[in-house]
């Protein structure tokens, strides 16, 4: 077959007519019946799969170097979103106009391509229109400009300043400005903003880019705006609940914007529109994902908050709960709040009952939060670790524990404990509703102790051992009792009570005596109170006495002191009759312990203060004789110069006693004047507070002290015999030989210091890391 | 300048008058109970033997009932109870 020259380029020219774009341009009024005729030239000829692929490598070089570059061109860095909402909106009618231009030659194109019967797949679709798009989304993305972001972002959050308008209108006021468009309310654009913005994402849509084009924009945009949200409706509030308000402002507002952005303003997607529901669905996942991602990393950042108002912040708590199954925010819940606890509490400037309570609450909430105690377990353990190391530590949890009223909710967990162990004790274990531990759980911990630990175990477990609260409890009810004139014997009994259901009956057999004695010296007082010669002495002053049993009691602290003669012809007296009623047996006076009701006459005023014995002691010397020095003062009341010193700051902050020279004292006569007493209202609390709240106990420092004495002629006695020992060498023997005796668990760094102190005092001497002793 | 004591409340600890600190049966100290009691002093009271010897009531009750010879168990005389 052969044709003329001049008839192939007539048709040559109808094809071009047809497909302008094999001359590089895409307009020609090319009619349906005109190209009837084409067609079937092309097909005559055979060459339809040969005209086809030429059209599409011409299309594609079109798309390639016209219609994304103009689209691109429009992407140029703007300040003002207003610009940047018209740029876009004008990018992408034009694209959209540019694509629309070639619907018909793309209707040829079909024609062309059903002729071809080969099947071949353009641009990997099926059909022409496809194919077609997909070419214009490929050659659009391959020429992406970096900051194309910058004017979609702009674009969309006009637009969105419109719809967050219209959700909140009732606070607009009066505001002369539109707080959607940003205009004047007078010329306010809101509603062209809206139109322009669904008709260019109506187009987006058709040419399938909106997706691609803006979805990263689009995700930011929403997950910056809950972001906001959240921040906006639950910072700082945690007696509510918000997991329940955020989703329903996800499902309605959030979504609301997604479906009409998606589907060209209509609120509802039609439903055969499957592409766009799904879409829609994904991206509702993703953002409640993002929703609850976002709300508990708020609320792990103010977890220290929420603990330390908790019970108001419960709701808070349960949502933490709730939030947590959903994300993956545990370990980070973790060292948030452990790093929380680290700066805000465990540092110098914290007063120990303070961290107490902190601890207290931490341990609720964190039950609430997870019973499985793991949480718990991970987050207190440098609290723990630093309450060890506070001296106080025993001495706030046991008085908090004892401290009656407001704030002392360990008092109340105490009582509730009572409570609990009455009935439960058969609460079998319900195996259908086990749980294995978390992932982050240790595994040599059983999970049930974990579980059964209660607030007070646990802070007794932070030293380990219940002994040492025990004696310290002991101290503190002895100072108590000591320092008490009518105490609520009552009170104290009930609380031995419940201390006893938990420490056990052994424990705190000691305080039990201890509160009977103080009863029994009552009776006994009250007896004594009838002797005639006390009576007769009781004349001047009334004497009474507390009478201990010395070995139920934690030591004294040994002080000596002289007391003047008419006190001690009372005590005389008081044991005379003592040993009268209860056949041989005596007392022994402890002279600085007790408390004294004096009055004070000084002037025209007079005082009536409670003082110590020693106090007493010391005025009443005084008032024999108004000038001491300090050495005299020694010699009558045998107590250490360097105490001296320091008690009779008591006096001195009375305006009482002046120290005229060094060591040397004077009375302040009243014929001088009220005027000592009157400046010296505040400094006289001050001091006699301090006074108070000294413990007549010895220190638990020095009870152990004592304990370690035991040791002292072991350790004697091996250097004897093997001249000089290493300090784990005697560690060693030590617990081979002594371990019966009582109070013997001794830690090598307690020997370590027991030993110093002997190095000290120059009855040892340390040589190489060897103890030896010295020579005599 | 005149100090007025009007009442003075001292503070005392009580104990056996005992040749010993400590019991010979159940080496406790007079001043505390013996292993069976709890409180101290009148409810766990001493005794003595003609001997001197003096013991927890409770101890040396039951040390007399587990023998067949009522005898002192530090001096092995016959245990007579000293009413003084």
């Amino acid at each position: 077959m052969s044709y003329k020259k001049e008839d192939l380029k007539i048709y040559w020219s109808k094809i071009n007519y047809a497909f302008p774009i094999l001359n590089d341009t895409i307009f020609s009024d090319c009619g349906n019946a005109e190209y009837e005729e084409i067609q079937q030239i092309i097909v005559g000829l055979g060459i339809q799969i040969k005209i086809r692929d030429l059209v599409l490598l011409h299309i594609e070089k079109y798309l390639r170097q016209h219609v994304a570059p103009s689209f691109w061109s429009k992407f140029v860095k703007v300040e003002e979103d207003e610009k940047g909402f018209q740029l876009f909106k004008s990018a992408v009618n034009d694209l959209y106009d540019a694509v629309a231009n070639f619907s018909g030659m793309l209707q040829r194109l079909t024609i062309l391509n059903n002729s071809c019967n080969d099947s071949k797949p353009i641009y990997a679709e099926k059909d022409v229109i496809s194919g077609f798009k997909q070419l214009v989304r490929a050659t659009l993305l391959s020429q992406l400009p970096l900051d194309f972001q910058v004017i979609i972002e702009s674009f969309y959050k006009v637009s969105f300043n419109v719809f967050d308008n219209e959700y909140d209108k009732e606070d607009m006021g009066e505001d002369v400005t539109c707080s959607g468009c940003l205009n004047e309310c007078s010329d306010c654009n809101c509603m062209y903003i809206v139109k322009v913005f669904h008709e260019t994402n109506k187009k987006l849509m058709e040419l399938q880019l909106l997706e691609r084009l803006t979805g990263q924009v689009l995700t930011n945009f929403i997950q910056m705006r809950i972001e906001s949200h959240i921040q906006k409706l639950c910072n700082g509030t945690f007696d509510k609940s918000h997991i329940g308000f955020l989703e329903t402002w996800l499902d309605t507002t959030v979504m609301s914007w997604l479906t009409r952005i998606y589907c060209g303003g209509s609120s509802k997607p039609s439903p055969d529109d499957k592409n766009t529901l799904n879409a829609i669905l994904k991206f509702k996942q993703k953002l409640s994902y993002f929703l609850y991602h976002s709300y508990t990393k708020l609320r792990i950042d103010e977890l220290f908050n929420i603990i330390i108002e908790y019970p108001d912040s419960q709701p808070a708590v349960d949502d933490i709960k709730i939030c947590l199954e959903k994300t993956d925010l545990r370990s980070t819940l973790c060292k948030n709040l452990q790093s929380a606890l680290e700066t805000r509490l465990l540092h110098p400037g914290v007063n120990t009952p303070d961290i107490l309570t902190a601890y207290v609450t931490t341990i609720r909430a964190l039950r609430h939060l997870d019973p499985s105690g793991v949480i718990l377990e991970t987050v207190t353990k440098p609290v723990r670790n630093y309450l060890r190391n506070r001296d106080d530590t025993v001495r706030s949890v046991v008085s908090s524990l004892t401290e009656e009223g407001a704030g002392s909710e360990l008092a109340e967990e105490l009582v509730k404990f009572a409570a609990e162990t009455d009935g439960d004790s058969d609460k079998d274990e319900a195996w259908d509703e086990w749980n294995p531990d978390p992932v982050d759980a240790d595994p040599t911990v059983d999970s049930s102790d974990r579980r059964a630990n209660d607030i007070i175990s646990m802070l007794v477990n932070v030293y380990g051992s219940k002994e040492l609260f025990v004696n310290e409890y002991r101290t503190l009810l002895a100072d108590r009792l000591l320092a008490q004139n009518a105490i609520n014997t009552e009170k104290e009994i009930r609380y031995l009570e419940l201390l006893k259901l938990r420490f056990g009956e052994s424990q705190l057999h000691y305080c039990e005596v201890m509160l009977k004695d103080i009863s029994d010296s009552k009776r006994i007082n009250a007896l004594i109170q009838q002797d005639k010669e006390i009576e007769i002495l009781n004349k001047k002053f009334t004497s009474n006495a507390m009478i201990l049993s010395a070995q139920f009691w934690p030591p004294f602290k040994d002080e000596s002191l002289e007391l003047p003669e008419q006190i001690k012809r009372h005590f005389e007296a008081y044991t005379k009759s003592f040993e009268g009623l209860k056949g041989n047996r005596t007392l022994s006076w402890k002279p600085h312990l007790g408390n004294v009701n004096i009055e004070i006459e000084i002037g025209d005023k007079k005082l009536d203060l409670t003082v110590s014995p020693f106090n007493a002691t010391m005025i009443m010397y005084f008032q024999d004789k108004p000038e001491w020095s300090i050495d005299e003062l020694h010699q009558v009341m045998k107590v250490p110069v360097t105490v001296l010193r320091r008690k009779i700051t008591y006096w001195q902050s009375m305006g009482l006693i002046t120290e005229k020279t060094t060591d040397h004292f004077v009375l302040v006569d009243g014929s001088d004047g009220n005027k000592p007493n009157v400046a010296s209202n505040q400094v006289q609390e001050m001091i006699c507070e301090d006074d108070e709240t000294e413990s007549v106990m010895a220190s638990a420092h020095d009870q152990r002290e004592g304990e370690l004495q035991v040791f002292w002629s072991y350790i004697v006695g091996m250097l004897t015999n093997l001249d000089s020992l290493p300090l784990d060498r005697i560690h060693q023997m030590l617990k081979m030989f002594a371990s019966q005796a009582p109070g013997t668990e001794c830690s090598l760094q307690e020997l370590r210091q027991f030993l110093d102190t002997k190095v000290r005092t120059h009855q040892l001497v340390l040589q190489g890391g060897m103890y030896k002793l010295p020579k005599t | 300048m005149k100090v007025t004591v009007k009442s003075w409340t001292g503070v005392a600890t009580w104990r056996w008058v005992a040749n010993d600190d400590n019991c010979g049966i159940c080496r406790m100290p007079f001043d505390s109970c013996c292993p069976d009691c709890k409180l101290p002093g009148d409810d766990c009271p001493l005794v003595w033997g003609a001997c001197s010897h003096c013991f927890h009531i409770h101890c040396i009750v039951k040390w007399l009932h587990s023998q067949p010879q009522q005898q002192c168990p530090m001096c092995r005389q016959d245990w007579k109870f000293n009413n003084k």
